[in-house]
């Protein structure tokens, strides 16, 4: 046990009639890069929000470095926080907005100012401590937050979104120097987003959250090709959804009707002829040809008609219309398949590439 | 095409001569008030002769001095509790997002809708009539905070919707307890905020007549001292002290208003 | 264990909740408001159901002092004259506030914040010595008629203690409150909305009857309520400015308590008076619609 950094158990938090965060029951371990990744109202800034202590929850536990922090207020409880927003102290210059967590422990100002330095050396910010927050621009605020947070060595860094609000460029090489801060420090990072990207990039485990609750905790690479649930599997990746009855299930795979078109899908346990199943396949996971190339035995083979292909720098989508009239999508390489708008096309994947769960409300 | 783009040049003329006037309006009073302080003959104060004599007569009239200091008392008493309390009512309501916060607000606010003469006499009934106190000094700045409090409130609101309550959610996470966050984060925000509402709520106070006069009894103030005076006719002596009142308010206005322009003090607070 | 990670004690996580500090910061300032307001006009209605005599109070309950103030003539005859009065000078600094503050807002760019507090300056002085200074230009002797007099112009008779003067002198009194309200209600006024409504065909005045009146109207009723009821209580000014005919309500009302003693009278006459006030009030909060208002403050 004393590999937790972070214990949650059975946390419950309501506002008003919503349940924030219901039941839920989490173990995040030293030197870990966890991410909560969820739509929002998922709850899962409520749930970092609890661990900070700026939220109290109406049942459950919280444990930090394995002293019992349920009840106690936030700046008894030494994490470090990245708000969205940065929220650094407009009134305060750069090196004031770095040292304030050092000020507020009372260390003295010898190693306050040793300890500047080595942060700012270490997030490139150096020279700036002089500058007030708004003289910075977006980057740089947001090395300065992550500074702030990580100032005092804290048992914890909790980020709250904090990429949400840079462009694009920005955000990816932010993504990979974050990453690299956990590592040479060593100290766990529990990260909120909304966006799979910057969960997909930086964590080492994800916990998918959805209305109040988690879908799913575990390594990233489980998260994206071995999703648990139906809601996971469409959440993360981008996935064409095929919902159908079950028609036979023969031992590891079953087939299933999908408005009028036969599918070869992995068996679903405990579901019988006549259910109605959910199948997701990642777009990338389906090829994309001419109609008249030969079918692969195994293979789910569609044919149809390429109605777009939305360019989108090494992969394009190409967007191709079903006998049946619905669309799918497919991401392949550029140039690769030999076709062209409004061509006859023939999709092709393997059914264990994607993931076959009951239905939801079926 | 012409007479629009004549439009568009007359009316900021034209609206802008209307504010000029409204000026001369406003000042010309103050303006007669502070070149009669300097007359002989306050009634017919032409042609001009200026002399100090008010001014030096000021030193030594015992009923001015006492007056000034009962008014300053009133107007530093009630700045002082309306701005606490509109400080700690305007967080209260701007930071925590509780469902009766719609009510306290009204509550806070509804004095200004209430006339002073109505607050005057409603006060004067219960201290006296039901609490069976004197009228003195403290009864009068409790009357007048009743008032100020709710222009405090509502100038702290105005200053206020802007500011990121989160700042302190920051503050707290990083190690600061309630009143450190106060007063490393809040306070140094919100300051100017608070300081608007001390001025306006001295001022209000400090020359408030009706509500002070009727929680009062025969303690004397300048307000009153002038309204007792009226019909004797106005000695300049009030005419100066009115003068030297505007022109230390004056002063203050320029030294912050240049401090400001310097960038010396931000007032309000604007974000990053 | 490390430093702060013992047992809270219950009374400090009741101190941590936003409930219990939403409380604590909020309850005081109500509680002031109920305890030095509240308690107060009621024990003003109480005291109007009883009698005095001889500048003493007796607590037998009757309705003679509202028959008074009803019925028998003068009273209520000041109280009409005072409602007209409140009328006409909140109406002539409704009329004179808007172009003032619309040019303020719009136009008065970096010098906004300069031009919103020399509104302030006038209460620098009190109001008595303002109204005597004004009473010095208006007044028989005064700067203007005398002016007038000097180039051989009749003097403005209406300037000398008239119900004109002392209108004027309420209307001074109050005139900042009103230009204070609509420019702040200005300041947060999209001033674009206006390009948006004149590229889609309407005319300027057709733009601000449409768009920036129901937009800044709570501003502007809040400026109309804060002269309307200082207008209505208002006893310094017409006792001082209107000679005398131009008496006021507020200026009776203020007798039974300084003069007369006739305090239960007087009480009476307050709780008319705070019933028209309410009366107002709930006139214009009646007018006001919040969710077409442009109004988004506390509806998140």
């Amino acid at each position: 046990m004393a590999n937790v950094a972070v214990g949650i158990y059975d946390v419950t938090k309501r506002f008003g009639r919503t349940v924030a965060v219901d039941g839920a029951n989490l173990e995040i371990h030293q030197g870990e890069f966890f991410s909560l990744l969820g739509p929002s109202g998922s709850g899962k800034t409520t749930l970092l929000r609890i661990v900070a202590g700026l939220e109290e929850p109406d049942s459950g536990r919280v444990v930090i470095d394995g002293g019992e922090v349920t009840g106690l207020p936030p700046y008894v409880r030494k994490v470090g926080m990245v708000f969205q927003d940065f929220l650094l102290f407009p009134h305060m210059n750069v090196g004031e907005n770095i040292l304030f967590p050092l000020k507020m422990q009372g260390i003295a100002k010898a190693e306050r100012d040793e300890r500047l330095g080595w942060i700012t050396r270490l997030l490139h910010i150096d020279g700036l401590e002089e500058r007030y927050p708004h003289q910075l621009s977006g980057g740089q605020q947001q090395r300065v937050a992550l500074a702030r947070g990580l100032i005092s060595r804290p048992a914890l860094l909790l980020l709250d979104e904090p990429l949400a609000n840079l462009d694009r460029e920005l955000r990816k090489e932010m993504e990979v120097e974050v990453r690299r801060y956990q590592r040479e420090l060593g100290i766990p990072f529990v990260y909120v987003t909304h966006n799979q990207e910057e969960a997909l990039t930086m964590s080492d485990r994800i916990a998918v959250m959805r209305a109040g609750h988690f879908e799913q905790v575990a390594p990233k690479y489980d998260v994206y090709s071995a999703p648990a649930t139906a809601f996971v599997a469409s959440f993360v990746g981008h996935a064409n959804r095929m919902r159908g009855r079950l028609k036979a299930a023969n031992g590891a795979r079953a087939e299933i009707d999908w408005s009028g078109l036969s599918l070869e899908v992995p068996a679903v346990a405990g579901t019988r002829v006549g259910d109605t199943v959910d199948y997701f396949v990642k777009c990338e996971h389906l090829s994309i040809g001419p109609a008249a190339s030969p079918p692969r035995f195994g293979d789910n083979r569609l044919e149809g008609t390429l109605r777009d292909v939305i360019f989108k720098g090494q992969v394009a989508d190409y967007i191709v219309v079903l006998a049946n009239g619905t669309e799918i999508v497919v991401s392949e390489a550029v140039g690769l398949p030999r076709v062209k708008t409004h061509d006859a096309v023939a999709v092709t994947w393997a059914p264990e590439a994607g993931n076959s769960f009951r239905a939801e409300g079926a | 095409m012409a007479t629009r783009r004549l439009a568009e040049r007359v009316t900021p003329l034209f609206l802008g001569t209307m504010l000029a006037l409204l000026y001369v309006f406003l000042f010309a009073p103050v303006i007669y008030l502070v070149y009669t302080s300097f007359a002989r003959d306050t009634v017919w104060p032409f042609p001009w002769r200026p002399n100090f004599k008010a001014y030096m007569s000021l030193i030594d009239r015992r009923a001015y001095q006492e007056a000034l200091w009962n008014s300053l008392g009133i107007g530093l008493g009630t700045a002082t509790l309306s701005m606490t309390l509109s400080a700690m009512g305007s967080i209260a309501v701007l930071k925590y997002r509780h469902r009766w916060r719609g009510l306290f607000s009204i509550i806070m606010i509804s004095p200004m809708f209430v006339a002073e003469l109505l607050i005057g006499i409603s006060t004067l009934i219960f201290n006296r009539k039901v609490l069976g106190l004197p009228g003195n000094v403290p009864s009068a700045v409790i009357a007048n905070a009743v008032h100020g409090m709710s222009f405090g409130f509502l100038i702290m609101l105005a200053q206020l919707v802007r500011y990121d309550w989160r700042l302190d959610d920051a503050a707290m996470v990083f190690g600061a307890n309630p009143p450190r966050v106060f007063w490393h984060v809040t306070a140094p925000n919100i300051w100017p905020a608070m300081l608007g509402a001390f001025v306006i709520t001295f001022l209000l106070a400090f020359n408030n007549l009706e509500i002070s006069f009727y929680n009062l009894g025969a303690v004397p103030t300048l307000p009153s001292l002038a309204w007792g005076s009226l019909r004797y006719g106005l000695e300049a002596e009030l005419f100066a002290l009115a003068a030297l009142v505007n022109g230390v308010v004056f002063l203050a206005f320029v030294v912050v208003y240049v401090l400001m322009r310097l960038g010396i003090v931000r007032f309000g607070y604007r974000g990053i | 264990m490390p430093k702060g990670r013992e047992a809270v004690p219950t009374s400090r996580r009741l101190f941590h909740r936003p409930e219990t500090r939403f409380m604590l910061l909020g309850l005081p300032g109500v509680m002031f408001v109920v305890i030095f307001l509240l308690l107060p006009i009621v024990s003003v209605i109480i005291f109007s159901f009883w009698r005095t005599e001889k500048y003493e109070i007796y607590a037998d309950w009757n309705l003679d002092n509202y028959r008074t103030v009803l019925f028998e003539g003068t009273y209520l005859i000041f109280l009409l004259r005072s409602i007209v009065t409140a009328v006409i000078v909140t109406a002539a600094c409704l009329a004179y506030s808007w172009p003032v503050a619309y040019f303020m807002a719009k136009y008065g760019g970096r010098y906004r914040l300069l031009l919103v507090l020399a509104l302030a300056a006038p209460f620098f002085t009190g109001a008595v010595l303002r109204l005597v200074a004004l009473q010095a230009i208006m007044g028989p002797i005064g700067v203007i008629n005398m002016a007038l007099g000097l180039i051989g112009v009749p003097a403005i008779e209406f300037l000398m203690f008239t119900k004109v003067a002392s209108g004027i002198g309420i209307a001074y009194l109050y005139l900042p409150f009103m230009v204070t309200a609509i420019y702040l209600s200005l300041l947060n006024f999209n001033f674009q909305l206006l390009n948006v409504a004149k590229v889609n065909g309407a005319r300027p005045w057709r733009a601000f009857i449409t768009v920036t009146w129901p937009l800044n109207w709570i501003g502007t009723a809040i400026g109309i309520t804060l002269v309307f009821i200082p207008c209505l209580a208002e006893s310094l000014t017409p006792t001082f400015l209107g000679g005398p005919s131009g008496k006021l309500y507020g200026s009776v009302l203020g007798l039974q308590f300084d003069q007369t003693g006739t305090w239960a009278l007087g009480s009476a006459m307050g709780v008319l008076l705070f019933v028209v006030c309410c009366v107002v009030i709930a006139a214009m909060w009646l007018t006001i619609n919040l969710r077409r208002s442009g109004f988004t403050g506390a509806s998140d």
